[in-house]
């Protein structure tokens, strides 16, 4: 019971802090720097707070400064569902999954509601994320710790094979995606032993192939190049917008999937590692099997969008658990925030809330702010945003290439990239006309490395016994539920080929 | 229940049984090509897994997965369906050309003047727009994507030799 | 025909004026990049962004802290090796594994004695052996015993062939202890597995463990130097300890590419020794549990020749292999 006065008090301090006018003002910065780099493809959150650090010493207080970078990270989150909706094109590998019925629903016609509920449902889970970071931040902490090499692989697993087996379509050929997106994820530096694989020598490619580049490769580009194949007279989609907001039936149809999407990005989200990605992953694939309609999922069903967008929203939050707790940073964009605090002084970690507790507590309750002005920022821009859909995508089409050849090049200055965007443009023109889908090859490209290093240093660790994945607890469970659903779903085409056969 | 609808998670385009197997061979020939560039690397053992361990198995589990993509082609009816009906290869082709030239002419011409081409070509050369639509397109765009990466996120832009 | 050399004269002498004029242009005329070869956030980036933020008070212009990880800290590196000698490209993290460890054992794209020039040495980040709090054991000499009697010990390390690793791997010989060292992600991943207890114990840096050993999560037994680390004074030395397991950790000093006019030098030098005296510098170095250690460029690149020796005497004592 103390402990709970002792939070209250904490949390009104914050407040106190969080609410004078230059927080205020930097949290705005943030938030509205956030939104922006999360709608431009090319630029995430990492680049951005990192070249924003020089100016945070400026600012002098270490408050302020991860009031701002906090702004611009979960900022970045509200941002990265617009492009996806709208242009299809995710802005970072969390908005991955909103692309699919988000981008739909666009199609349909009701981007505005997309928006909406992407914008309200992220509110939601962010403030959602915000309490748990308050009330439950220590405990949960320690769980995360008990993650190693093996969990890792067998979420990684996990989530991947997911993907692919409610993905529909083909499973056949959703595996086969996942092992090229695999592959492709192996190109460029070992992590682990340095060796250098599949470059051809090529210099640039020594880092592996970027996922930006990837990504608007396939789905951009891609997409844009077999659009070209149908001509212009028949317009591929009525861009009238019905509604600018979501109706009452969206919101009550969303409303679970929010809450669910929340829990989800949350627990996953304090996981250091592919916090964001896995979650929005998860939250869809729970939609879809809890959804009394799950054959709308892929056409344009409003939880696919709520679901993923709440779920990436509290990882966001979440993923500050274990900075400001243990003082370990989970991703690349906290780890800068982590930088910045060293800089300025200020040990991040278990006595960060005890020895600095303005600090903790005025980012915690920054953040709530921070929400509240996203949320501000983004409903009445969905009306700004769905105008952009009112050009005709004749002229929408190159512009959108271009942004991407930018965005690709903003990245490492070379002109190399672009041309590596192209390839990828071209290869995902044709896997669409052969019906390989790009998406779980993405996302396999980016839950590859994860995968591949979890393995190696289980097997380390487990001097080489494959039994080390099933032994410990965590990492059995998944790998039995893993095995569970597989044999479920093979139990259950088999079952499907007999009616067949016999009507 | 939950498996019963196999609901697409992906948009769904018509499984076509040549362009099956075609791409089965291909992948056949991409999984065998990786296998044995894996080879080079180091494998390691069991207790201590090597840089070429996890792309070899990738690769064997790419030529199981691709021989099935054909073997299941050759159960179905065969349908002739060109790749591309009616000359549908043109446009994409200019749109990769199109593309490519950006890139060539981006360090030599510079961000601006290449930008500015490439609306105006894509623009005209594709979508037969009319020339009141594409100019203040070209000149708005080019201006709004310069100010953007340019000036406000410092992107170094290639500047070409006019050092625009 | 003479006329026409006059006129070459005349010309050509108008363009050696710019140049003249430039070289009256007292160094630095513009903000100078410090570029860190590995990712945001690890002890040598903190390291850097410190000196950046003190800077001001001394350097004629700002301090630029730009990352250019991979590679284990090489392709930053080459970069800097690669750039013009005019002193506006420095690199920060001179001495650490990839120039001490990794020409040991593969053939590296440029020379770290010979394509870089020593500017000073800034601080020494030790490998020091850290295990659990709640471990089944409490000494160095308790891990061994405990390790005698199972089939591999493990040691979460940040980078493969790095410092730690190498060192760690002689700790098992030296100890006779089956020593396996499991690479991370850098030293904040590394910190992160020891924590969680995904290995037996682990090899850092002190900046990067220091707040888990104030909370008594990690306790550190053993640190591989010569003497004791001035960081973490009541931490007992390998030798002490009995093990000759001795090096220099990874060293974090300033580079210039080969070629960097001597003043500049001088410059750079005088002022990064200003800032190391400075009284807040050193505090808040101290409490991030980096020791400030300056050297001036002669007596540091003989301090780098000597500490590469050393590695290679402990690579040939040990038979060290990279697998």
């Amino acid at each position: 019971m103390g402990e709970f006065l002792g939070m209250f008090q904490g949390l009104a301090s914050g407040f106190d802090i969080a609410f004078t006018l230059t927080n205020l003002t930097f949290a705005l910065i943030g938030a509205v720097l956030g939104t922006m780099v999360g709608i431009l493809p090319g630029l995430g959150p990492s680049a951005t707070i990192s070249l924003l650090l020089p100016l945070s010493f400026k600012i002098g207080s270490p408050v302020t400064s991860i009031i701002m970078m906090a702004g611009i990270f979960y900022g970045a989150m509200y941002g990265g569902s617009t492009t996806s909706i709208l242009v299809n094109i995710p802005g970072e590998a969390a908005s991955v999954v909103t692309c699919i019925d988000g981008y739909q629903m666009a199609l349909k016609g009701r981007a505005g509601p997309a928006l909406g509920i992407a914008a309200i449902g992220s509110f939601i889970a962010g403030t959602i994320g915000v309490l748990g970071l308050t009330f439950v931040a220590p405990p949960l902490a320690e769980f995360a710790l008990k993650f190693g090499p093996p969990e890792y692989f067998s979420l990684t697993l996990f989530g991947l094979l997911m993907a692919t087996l409610l993905g529909g379509g083909s499973i056949l050929k959703g595996l086969i995606m996942v092992v090229l997106g695999l592959l492709l994820g192996s190109v460029g530096l070992d992590p682990i032993s340095g060796a250098i694989r599949f470059t051809w020598g090529l210099h640039m490619l020594q880092e592996g192939i970027d996922f930006v580049t990837l990504a608007m490769g396939m789905f951009g580009v891609g997409e844009i190049f077999y659009n070209l194949e149908k001509v212009l007279k028949t317009e591929l989609v009525t861009r009238k917008v019905t509604h600018l907001w979501p109706t009452l039936k969206d919101w009550a149809d969303s409303k679970w999937a929010v809450i669910r999407g929340s829990f989800i990005g949350f627990f996953i989200g304090i996981l250091p590692g592919g916090g964001a990605v896995i979650s929005s992953l998860v939250s869809y694939a729970v939609e879809k099997r809890v959804s009394k309609s799950p054959e709308e999922f892929g056409k344009g069903a409003i939880q696919g969008v709520a679901g993923p967008e709440s779920a990436n929203n509290a990882a966001a939050s979440a993923s500050f658990i274990p900075l400001l707790t243990l003082g370990i940073p989970g991703n690349a964009a906290i780890a800068m925030i982590f930088a910045a605090l060293l800089i300025q002084g200020v040990q991040p970690g278990p006595f960060l809330i005890t020895e600095k507790p303005e600090i903790f507590w005025g980012v915690v309750a920054s953040m709530y702010i921070g929400n509240v002005m996203l949320l501000i920022l983004n409903l009445p821009m969905v009306g700004l945003w769905v105008q952009l859909l009112r050009v005709p995508y004749s002229i929408l089409a190159p512009i959108v290439v271009l942004f991407c050849c930018v965005g690709v090049y903003s990245i490492r200055n070379t002109v190399f990239d672009i041309y590596v965007m192209g390839i990828f443009g071209v290869i995902g023109y044709i896997l669409r006309k052969v019906d390989l889908e790009p998406g779980p090859m993405i996302l396999a490209f980016v839950l590859g490395p994860i995968l591949e290093r979890a393995i190696r240093q289980a097997l380390l660790i487990s001097a080489g016994s494959p039994l080390i994945f099933f032994t410990r607890p965590i990492s059995g469970a998944l790998m039995g539920v893993l095995i569970l659903f597989i044999v479920l779903q093979v139990f259950f085409n088999i079952r499907q080929k007999k009616k067949k056969m016999n009507p | 229940m939950i498996f019963s609808a196999r609901i697409r998670l992906f948009k769904r385009r018509k499984s076509i049984e040549k362009w099956d197997r075609v791409t089965g061979y291909i992948l056949l020939a991409v999984g065998v090509i990786t296998a044995w560039s894996s080879t080079s690397l180091a494998m390691g053992k069991m207790r201590h897994p090597g840089p070429g361990f996890l792309p070899f198995g990738l690769a064997l589990i790419l030529i199981a997965l691709s021989i099935a993509l054909i073997t299941k082609s050759w159960k179905r009816e065969e349908q002739s369906v060109p790749f591309w009906p009616e000359r549908g290869w043109v446009r994409p082709l200019l749109g990769v050309g199109i593309f490519l030239l950006y890139a060539v002419l981006l360090p030599p011409l510079g961000f601006i003047l290449t930008t500015f081409f490439f609306l105006i070509i894509w623009m005209w050369g594709i979508e037969r727009i009319r020339w009141a639509t594409i100019l203040p397109i070209s000149i708005g765009v080019t201006a709004v994507l310069y100010f953007i990466f340019s000036y406000f996120l410092e992107v170094p832009l290639p500047a070409g030799f006019l050092s625009l | 025909m003479l006329k026409k050399m006059l006129v070459g004269i005349v010309l050509g002498s108008f363009l050696l004026l710019p140049m003249l004029a430039g070289a009256q242009e007292k160094y630095p005329t513009k903000a100078i990049e410090l570029v860190v070869p590995f990712a945001a956030g690890g002890s040598t980036d903190v390291l850097a962004r410190l000196v950046a933020k003190y800077a001001p008070k001394y350097f004629d212009k700002p301090l630029v802290v730009v990352n250019k990880p991979g590679g284990g800290g090489i392709t930053g590196t080459e970069g800097v090796v690669r750039s013009k000698p005019d002193g506006y490209s420095l690199f920060i993290g001179y001495g650490s594994g990839h120039d001490l460890v990794t020409p040991h054992f593969q053939k590296m794209p440029y020379d770290p004695f010979k394509d870089l020039l020593p500017v000073c040495r800034l601080s020494i980040h030790s490998i020091v052996m850290i295990i659990r709090g709640d471990a089944p054991y409490k000494t160095m000499k308790e891990l061994v015993e405990w390790g005698k009697k199972k089939p591999q010990v493990t040691a979460s390390v940040s980078t493969k062939a790095g410092s730690v690793d190498i060192t760690f791997q002689a700790v098992g010989k030296a100890t006779g202890l089956k020593m396996v060292t499991v690479p991370f992600r850098g030293g904040a991943e590394s910190v992160t597995a020891i924590v969680g207890g995904q290995t037996d114990c682990g090899g850092n840096h002190p900046s990067e463990v220091i707040s888990h050993i104030k909370a008594k999560r990690l306790i550190p037994i053993a640190v591989a130097l010569e003497n004791r680390d001035p960081a973490i004074p009541d931490v007992p030395t390998f030798k002490e300890l009995g093990y000759n397991v001795v090096a220099v950790g990874s060293v974090k000093g300033v580079a210039a590419p080969k070629g960097t006019p001597p003043e500049v030098i001088r410059y750079l030098a005088e002022r990064f020794k200003k800032v190391c005296d400075d009284q807040e510098f050193v505090k808040s170095m101290k409490d991030i549990g980096q020791p400030v250690m300056y050297q001036n460029p002669q007596e540091f690149g003989k301090f780098l020749k000597e500490g590469f020796d050393q590695y290679g005497k402990m690579i040939k004592e040990f038979n060290i292999k990279l697998e």
